[in-house]
This record gives structure tokens, sequence and C-alpha cells, in this order.
């Protein structure tokens, strides 16, 4: 079946993986095949960062599914589309979040490098 | 990070519920251990903050309702934590919606973090949140604060992506926040960039710019190509963003994307021009199937946005890659794959609109394949085909492609079946090579799916027939109606052509053997007890005529009328009086007044292509392909050399004279407030909070009278006074403390809304930080406010302040709806049912049942409210159960033009026993659902 349906004046593309569906809600004139890579890559972030993610990953960690959401997308539109960068700054996030006692000064420093190219 | 124990069990307990209820029950319990850990005293420490907030955001996900802990979610995203603040970031860009009053609150938080501090982790939490809350109110505090990061030479790759796509969403919310031509060196700038991640964010940015300001950004183009040959030519780019062995598809795609704003690019003789070609053609030859479905997905994705960018270059494009995109396009509407199949349909039917003589020749030789994918099993793709056999019609294959449709349409789902009929028939009227076959094709139509067939479709025929008295075709039509028409089995649309036509014209057949007016009156009445009494109706007019022409069928159908004199159907009762007694007015008057119709006032644009107009909408990036077609509303109504009569005036009326400005000049003095509690003038209806229905009651009474208590209970008093004129209002708030302890931090919290700019006069501050209110004391408010968008949530007010034992809050709605911006219109009948007729499809219906039963004192007071509701009522088109008006609703908001936009509404309550139905058709099906919510609303306080 086609994975494009056409809903009111939008378009809803989606992909199934295992018994999980990933859905995404584009403008009518969007391009639909990129969408569908886009969840794709999404998924593949997951699975890097969870390792062989599964769905009960994501109910029991939701709030790091949004982070990785978070740093992957922003209101819909990619603002990166490399997984080693994205990986890398929610790993970043994750050891500030660990550390709390060196937030003033460590964090800091540990995340400005990190994101430095 | 460490896990919250508690939450794992949470997320356990709620998984492992064995009901709904069971889940809703361990909810309702969590949410009331968290709330009384909140209102405790003694402070949380952070890990149980994080832990409690984070369930409340789990319980919100699941969908239950979540209304407090937001000053917790406040107070993290203050923290100076990093772990804190990130919990409440996203915390709140899920629990507090747009509009919310907390939002106030956590502004300056959100501020320091984006300038004030030197950390690029918080600038980031920050941004992001914005970006997903995206609040009228954030963007406007803060949207001078995300350029300068934006542009800051300091920022680093990671803010800078982020700066770049809080700042799109800024601009779809306040589009002039961006001064254009001062902005586009920044964006240079940035897309000299060597981050695939900041050249990726920075062209949506740069799309959502274009959408609006092409001329601005056409400076960008060279950065464009060279970018996109980078990645196509040269495939130089970082393994990280190679994407299954494709650089970067999502960036190529932005570009192309942008490319296709300036379609005359590849005509300017510019030296990128070769570049681009090479590009282009680069894409078309190398793209391959691949064993990867993701590869070949990315590549395919690339492959159709660079066809799509050499459908937009059109003729001033490349000839050869022309003709390799069709070539390319005719490979995919044929293969398996349905997602490619889909998208080949697709971008062929934008080909055929765009370019209507070059290419349409190619594209008919696809026909065939075209219609074989009408029958495929896939709803999408079989509504791309009819969309592309629709386009791809004209005058030479007009009947083999209406054909096939009819052919298919007796196996078509529910589905695609009424957008199909729709299509047919105006495929049939468009390039009709005969009049003939055209009413040969709405008759078909109607026999095969009459259900689909509207109103307007027929009423089309009839217009058509009526007007063409010079060939044969009313003699024909009358014809084929009686043949129609003498089988049982006719659709109840069919009979309603055959009546209309052989009252008409049925004189016509009438010396043919067989077919005397006799016969034919029989052929029609046959079908009485089955039709509806609309069919009804015009079968009783049809005898009518019938009566006047043939005598020998007088004593047949005198009878008839005299039944239905006592008919429960008001409007048969009606005609069969008035045609009874006209037969005893003498044969002259008679015969004038049941003489045949003149001929129709042709409207240029027929009702059906505006239907057709109506499925089209527009969308955040104005999108090129609507730009460019000549065909479509948006450019219909925009452009002034549009072939096509403009829109009857009412659905879009674009004022030259602007309003009077409420807004401005105030002279008159303020009215004097009401609800003085001395002597207080107002009823003192009992309202507890604990009564909704109460509530609700004040609420719509509010909605047609220009003053009133909009909520009282023993504590506080709040009046509204209130007076508009145009899109423009002026409200006045009493609040009065009505108990005998003082109020403190008394508040009347307004959220903004994006539909009404206002302003506010408030001495007190309860709008602001609170006051205290001491008991007689009165706050008064007054808010200006214009209506700048269609709209139908009325904005909401609350009501909070402490007393020394509770903390009251009463959420309130202002009876601020649609309807008090409007101005009623009058219109004649026949204006009211064609514009009625145009606008079924935005239509909002509702059935409510009332207290008692409908009688004539109640109609009346209906249509004292449909002009309390300033509508203008058409009473022409009424009968005694019906209430119809016409009205419209001014915005503040401007057309291309620089006029001020309003919104044309039509409303139609009919009573039926202890019912009423509601139907508000306006061009806005916004307005039209908040129409009909407010007649609901008041209807029900009667």
């Amino acid at each position: 079946m086609c994975a494009f349906i056409e809903w009111k004046d939008k378009k809803i593309v989606y992909k199934r993986y295992a018994s999980l569906f990933f859905v995404a809600c584009v403008n009518s004139d969007d391009n639909e095949l990129i969408t569908l890579e886009k969840i794709h890559l999404f998924v593949e972030i997951l699975d890097r960062y969870f390792g062989n993610v599964c769905e009960l990953d994501i109910i029991f960690n939701f709030h790091r599914a949004y982070h990785i959401l978070d740093e992957l997308m922003i209101g819909g539109y990619l603002q990166d589309t490399s997984k080693k960068e994205v990986l890398k700054s929610c790993s970043t996030m994750d050891d500030m979040m660990d550390d709390e006692k060196e937030i003033g000064a460590g964090g800091n420093g540990s995340r400005r490098n990190s994101s430095k190219k | 990070m460490s896990q919250a124990r508690g939450l794992q069990n949470f997320i356990s307990d709620l998984r492992n519920a064995k009901s709904k209820e069971d889940e809703s029950k361990r909810v309702s319990k969590e949410l009331a251990n968290i709330r009384s850990k909140f209102t405790a005293s003694g402070s949380l420490s952070s890990y149980q903050k994080k832990k409690y907030v984070w369930k409340l955001v789990y319980a919100f996900m699941l969908g239950y309702d979540v209304d407090f802990g937001h000053a917790e979610v406040v107070s993290l995203v203050g923290s100076a934590k990093y772990s804190e603040k990130q919990v409440g970031y996203v915390a709140m860009s899920l629990l507090l919606k747009a509009g919310d009053s907390m939002m106030n609150m956590i502004v300056n938080s959100i501020r320091n973090d984006l300038v004030g501090s030197y950390d690029d982790a918080a600038t980031s939490l920050a941004l992001t949140s914005i970006a997903n809350v995206s609040g009228i109110e954030l963007m406007q505090a803060l949207h001078v604060e995300v350029q300068r990061v934006l542009v800051s030479p300091n920022a680093t790759p990671a803010v800078r992506k982020k700066a770049a796509l809080c700042l799109l969403r800024l601009i779809r919310q306040l589009p002039d926040s961006i001064a254009s031509a001062d902005f586009a060196p920044h964006i240079s700038n940035l897309l000299q960039d060597r981050h695939i991640g900041v050249l990726t964010s920075t062209m949506s940015l740069l799309i959502g710019l274009t959408s609006k300001h092409e001329q601005e950004y056409e400076t960008m183009i060279p950065y464009a190509i060279h970018i996109l040959s980078t990645l196509v030519l040269k495939k130089s780019v970082s393994p990280d963003y190679l994407y299954y062995r494709t650089p970067s598809p999502w960036l190529q795609i932005k570009l192309l994307r942008f490319l296709q704003y300036y379609p005359e690019l590849m005509a300017s003789g510019q030296a990128y021009v070769a570049t681009l070609k090479q590009c282009l053609a680069r894409i078309l030859n190398d793209t391959d199937v691949s064993d990867s479905i993701n590869k070949s997905n990315a590549d395919h994705a690339v492959l159709f946005e660079a066809i799509s960018t050499i459908v937009v270059f059109g003729d001033s494009g490349d000839e050869d890659l022309q003709l390799a995109a069709m070539r390319l396009l005719g490979k995919f509407i044929s293969v398996r794959e349905p997602n490619i199949r889909y998208l080949g349909l697709m971008t062929m039917s934008r080909l055929a609109v765009l370019h209507n003589n070059t290419n349409k020749e190619q594209i008919k030789t696809f026909q065939s394949v075209v219609v074989h994918s009408l029958k495929d099993a896939d709803i999408s793709v079989r509504r791309r085909a009819l969309d592309l056999l629709f386009v791809m019609c004209d005058q030479t294959n007009a009947e083999s492609i209406v054909d096939e449709l009819i052919t298919y349409l007796v196996a078509a789902d529910a589905g695609i079946r009424e957008q199909m009929v729709l299509k047919i028939a105006v495929l049939a009227e468009k390039f009709a090579t005969s009049k003939k076959w055209y009413v040969d094709t709405i008759l078909k139509l109607i026999s095969i799916s009459g259900d689909q067939v509207s109103d307007s479709i027929w009423h089309r025929v009839i217009v058509i027939v009526t007007n063409n008295s010079d060939d044969d075709l009313q003699q024909y039509v009358a014809t084929t109606m009686f043949d129609v028409c003498s089988s049982k089995n006719a659709h109840v649309k069919a009979v309603a052509v055959g009546s209309y036509v052989l009252g008409e014209f049925g004189f016509l057949i009438a010396e043919e053997a067989g077919k005397s007016g006799e016969v034919q009156f029989q052929v029609l009445h046959q079908h009485w007890p089955l039709i509806d009494a609309n069919t009804q109706g015009i079968m009783l007019t049809a005898f009518a005529k019938m009566y006047n022409l043939y005598e020998e069928i007088r004593p047949i159908i005198d009878p008839i009328f005299a039944k239905l004199k006592t008919s429960v159907d008001v409007e048969l009762q009606q005609r069969s009086n008035e045609y009874r007694i006209l037969g005893s007015l003498g044969p002259e008057i008679m015969e004038d007044i049941l003489r045949e119709m003149p001929a129709f006032d042709t409207q240029k644009v027929s009702t059906l292509e505006i239907a057709l107009d109506q499925e089209h909408s527009d969308t955040h990036d104005v999108n090129v392909f609507k730009k460019k077609d000549p065909n479509s509303p948006a450019s219909k109504r925009g452009s002034k050399t549009a072939q096509q009569e403009p829109e009857p005036e009412i659905l879009v009326q674009a004022e030259p004279e602007p309003e009077p400005d409420l807004l401005g000049g105030f002279d008159d003095p303020p009215p004097a407030p009401i609800g003085g509690f001395e002597d207080p003038p107002l009823s003192k209806q009992a309202v507890t909070v604990g009564d909704p229905a109460a509530v609700a009651s004040s609420f719509a009474k509010l909605l047609s009278t220009p003053q009133g208590v909009l909520f009282q209970n023993e504590y506080v008093q709040v009046g509204v006074k209130q007076e508009f004129r145009g899109s423009q209002g002026r409200i006045q708030l009493f609040a009065g403390n009505m108990g005998a302890e003082s109020f403190t931090n008394f508040k009347l919290d307004m959220p903004q809304v994006p539909y009404l700019r206002t302003a506010v006069q408030d001495e007190m501050g309860a709008t602001g930080a609170g006051c205290t209110l001491a008991p007689k004391q009165q706050a008064r408010v007054m808010i200006m406010a214009e209506a700048i968008a269609p709209y139908c949530e009325a904005p909401g007010l609350t009501v909070t302040f402490e007393t020394s034992t509770t903390t009251h809050s009463y959420p309130l709605k202002l009876p601020i709806v649609p309807t008090s911006f409007t101005e009623p219109v009058t219109v004649d009948k026949a204006a009211f049912m064609g514009r009625w007729g145009q606008l079924a499809a935005k239509e909002s219906q509702e059935i409510i049942t009332v207290s008692r039963t409908v009688d004539p004192a109640m109609m009346q007071q209906v249509a004292a409210l449909l002009t309390g509701l300033k509508y203008g009522r058409c009473q022409e088109v009424d009968s005694p159960t019906t209430c119809s008006g016409c009205g419209t609703m001014k915005t503040g908001a401007k057309d291309g033009q620089g006029n001020p936009i309003s919104v044309g509404c039509l409303v139609r309550i009919e009573a039926n026993g202890d019912k009423f139905r509601v139907t508000a058709r306006t061009l806005h099906p916004v307005v039209s659902q908040g129409v009909k919510e407010t007649f609901c609303k008041v209807l029900k306080a009667l």
C-alpha cells in the first residue's frame, strides 16, 4: 500500500516498525518520500541510543525520546541530519544530567566543546 | 542519567492496569498525591520535583487533564541546575499551551537563558522550547533576542541551527517581525557556514522567508546552487552526512525547493545556470532503484524534487531536461511501487496544470495507464489518477475520459464517489461537444450515483436547458426526461429534473403520440408517494403549469391541490393553496403567471467550479504550484487579470474605505458603570461556580445583548458592557467584591489570542500583577479588541483571588465571538440562495433540543435573536418555521491590496418540534463553526 494518505488539506505519511507506527502529518506539497526517510532517521537514532530499541524503551524513557526528537527536529524541521552529531548532543546532555555537581563550571565547558566542529 | 524509581513504577502500574477505570483510578491517586506534595509546606528536593513533574507529563500524554503543577514547571525552568532546567523546559513545551497565563511568568527566565547566559546548553533549551510552544506572547516578547542569537558571530553551530528554526516558527506567527531587505546579508553569511546542520536549518528558514518575499532573497541563488553542486556533482561532504551513501538528501531537497521560487531562473543568462543544469541532469540520469529501500526512497525524493523544479521552470527551462523528466514520469506512473506511482501521478498533474499547451499532448499519450490507476487498490493512488485525468482533459479527449470515469463510477467506493461526480459534471460542461451529450452525461450520473449528485449539479442542467431555446435541445431533453421518468425506478433527482423540464417544456412534445399532457402528468405523478417534500414542491409547480396548458387534466389535478391544502409540509400547503386559487382568478392572470421561465442570469463562474476550488486551501509556505497555477483560487482572487468575474462581493469583501478607527479616537465619555453595589440594577440571579449551565446561560445572554452579568456568586460579580463597530470592539469589565472581606491578589487574566489584537486600560493592575479589592470595591478594565483573523473560540478570562481562607479561580469566557464583529447585510432571495449553494462545502451544522415545542411566538424570539446577533434577516426565503439571515464579519486583516478582509456569513435556523437545526455557511470553515456555536448557545438559552 501507499505510505501516504491524503487527509483534509494535509498528508499523513506513516511507516511501521514491528508493532509501532510512526506517523507524520505534512503539508500537501511537502516531499513525501523524504518524510518517510526522516522517520527512518529518527528510528535509527533511537536504535543507536538505546541499542536495539523497542517499544518499552520509548515508553519508560519517554523523556529521553523527547530530548532526542528535540535534538533532531524543531517544530517539525530537521536541524541536523547527521546521526553522529545528534547522538553526541544527546550524550553530552545525559552527562550533564548525571553530574549535577559539575554543572557550574564543567557543564559549560563540555557542552561548548562538544558542539564545535 | 539516573532513572527515577517512582516514575518507573508509575508507568509500570499504568501499563499493568486491567481496565481503563483501573488506569484512571491510579492516575487520580497519583495526581492527588502530587498535588498534596506541591501544596504542602516545606520544599521538595530536586529529585522529587523532577520526578513529580515527569509523572504529570506522563499522565498528560495519556490524555488526562493536568491543571496544576505549572508553578513547579516554572520554577524548574528558572533553576540554576541544568538537570532541573532541562526537565522544566521539556515539561513546559508539553504542558503549557500558547496563551497560558503562566507564560508571562516564564518569559524572563527564558530571556535570561537566551541572552544572559554563556551556557550553550541553556540557550539551546530555550530556543527549542520557544519554537515548540510558539505562543504569540512568547514570540512577541523574544523575537528580537532570537534574531540576535542567530546572527551573533560567537554562536556555535549547535545554537545557530536551533536559532534559525526558532526564527522560522517566529516569522510564521509574526510575518512582519523581520525586515527582509536588512536580513538577507545575515542569511548569506549563514549559507557560507561549513556545517551541514546549520545549512539545513538555514535553508528551512530561507524557504519560509522567500515564500513571502521572493525578491529580497534573489541574491541567495548563487549560494544555493554552489552548495547544490558540491553535494550533487562533487559529492563532497563529511561522511557523517551521508545517508545511505547519498550526501544529505534533505539539504539537496531544500535547495531545490528554494530555487523553485524563481521560475524564470534558467532564462536569466547567469553563469550559474549551466551548473544548475548539470546538477539537474545528474540527478535525473544517475538515480536508480537500489536494493536498500532507504537509499531508493532518499534518492527518489531528490529526483522528484528535481522533476518538480523542472516542471516549475517549464518552457523557460531546458528542453532536454523537460523531455527526460517527462520520460521518467511516464515510467513512474506504471511501476509497481505504490509510493512512486502516487508521486508520478501527482507530479504529472502539476505539469499538466502549469503548462497547458506544450506537455499536454505528451501527457495525453498516457491516458490508458492513468485510467488503469483509477482502479488501483490504493485510495491515495486512485485520487491522484482521478485528479490527473481531470486536468489532462480537453475538447479532444473529453468524451472518452468522461466515459471512462462513468464506467469506473459504477464500481467506485464511497470515499471517492462524490469527488468523481463533481469532476465529471464539471468536465462534461466545460468540454461538452454538444449540449445533448452534456445532458445525457449528467443523467447518467444521476442514474448511477444519484445520491452524490448535489443540487448545484442538476440546477446547472436546468439553467443550461432553459437558456438554450434556439436549437432543439429543450425538445430533446423533454423527450429524454419523459423516458427516464417513465421508469418506476427513476432516481428522485431525475424526477426533480423531469418535473421541472416537463413542466416547462413538456408542451414541445405533447403532440407526439403517447406523450400527451395527460400521459406526462401520469408519468410524473406515479413517483409522488416516493419522493421528498422538496421534489414534491417542484412537481406541484409542474402540475400547475400543466393545469394551465391542458384543460383535460384539470379535473385530475384539482383534487391533488385540494388534498394538499392540509399537508403537514408548510411549503406544499402554501403552494397548493396558491395554485388552486390561481385557477379561479381567470385564465389571463393564470397564463401570465404560469408562463415559461425567462432565461437565467448565468454566472460566469459555474457554481461547480467554485465547489471544486474549495477543495484547495493554503499551506504555510505559499506553494509555488499554487502561486503559478492560473486556475487556482488563490491567484484568481489575488490578481486583477483573472479572466473570471470576481466572486460575489459578499464572500470576500475588500473595502476601499477603512472603518472609523474605534481604537484611536475615544472622545465620548466612558459609559456609566453597571452593577453599582448600592443599587444594583442588574438581576441578582444566583450563579454559583458549581453550575456551569448558569455560567453558559449568562455567557449566551451576553452574546446578543450589549450589557449584563457574565458571572456572579456570593463573592464576586463580573459585569460586561460591550460595543462593537466593524472589526473593532470596546469591552468594559466591572469586577466587584460582593463579600465582606478584602480580596488579595485579585487578577483578571486574559491570555492573548492570535486572532484578536487587544489593548487594555486598567488602572488598578488587575490584569497585570494583581491588586487588592476591598468589599464593595469595583475593578474596572477596558479592553479594546480588533479581530485580525477568522476564528471561532471565544477568548478566555480567568478571575482569581484569595480570601483569608480560600483561593478562588473562575475560568470564564469573554463574549467576544465572530458574530460580535458582524454587520448585517440585507440580500434578496436569489442572492441568498445563490450564495447559500456556493458555500455548501463550508457548512457547519448542529441540531439542538430546546425545552419546549417551538411555536410562532418562539420563532419571533428567534428572529429577534438574529437581529440581536447583527444579522440581516432574509425573510423571502423563510417559511414560518425557518429563520435565515446574512451578515459580514469584519476583520482588521488586510488582503494583498491592503484592504480589510471581511467574511460573508449566512445562517439558517429551522425549527421542528422541540428541535432547532442551525446551519451556518461562511467563506471560512472556522467562522462557520463559530457562528453555528454562537447561535446554538443563544438558542439553548431561550
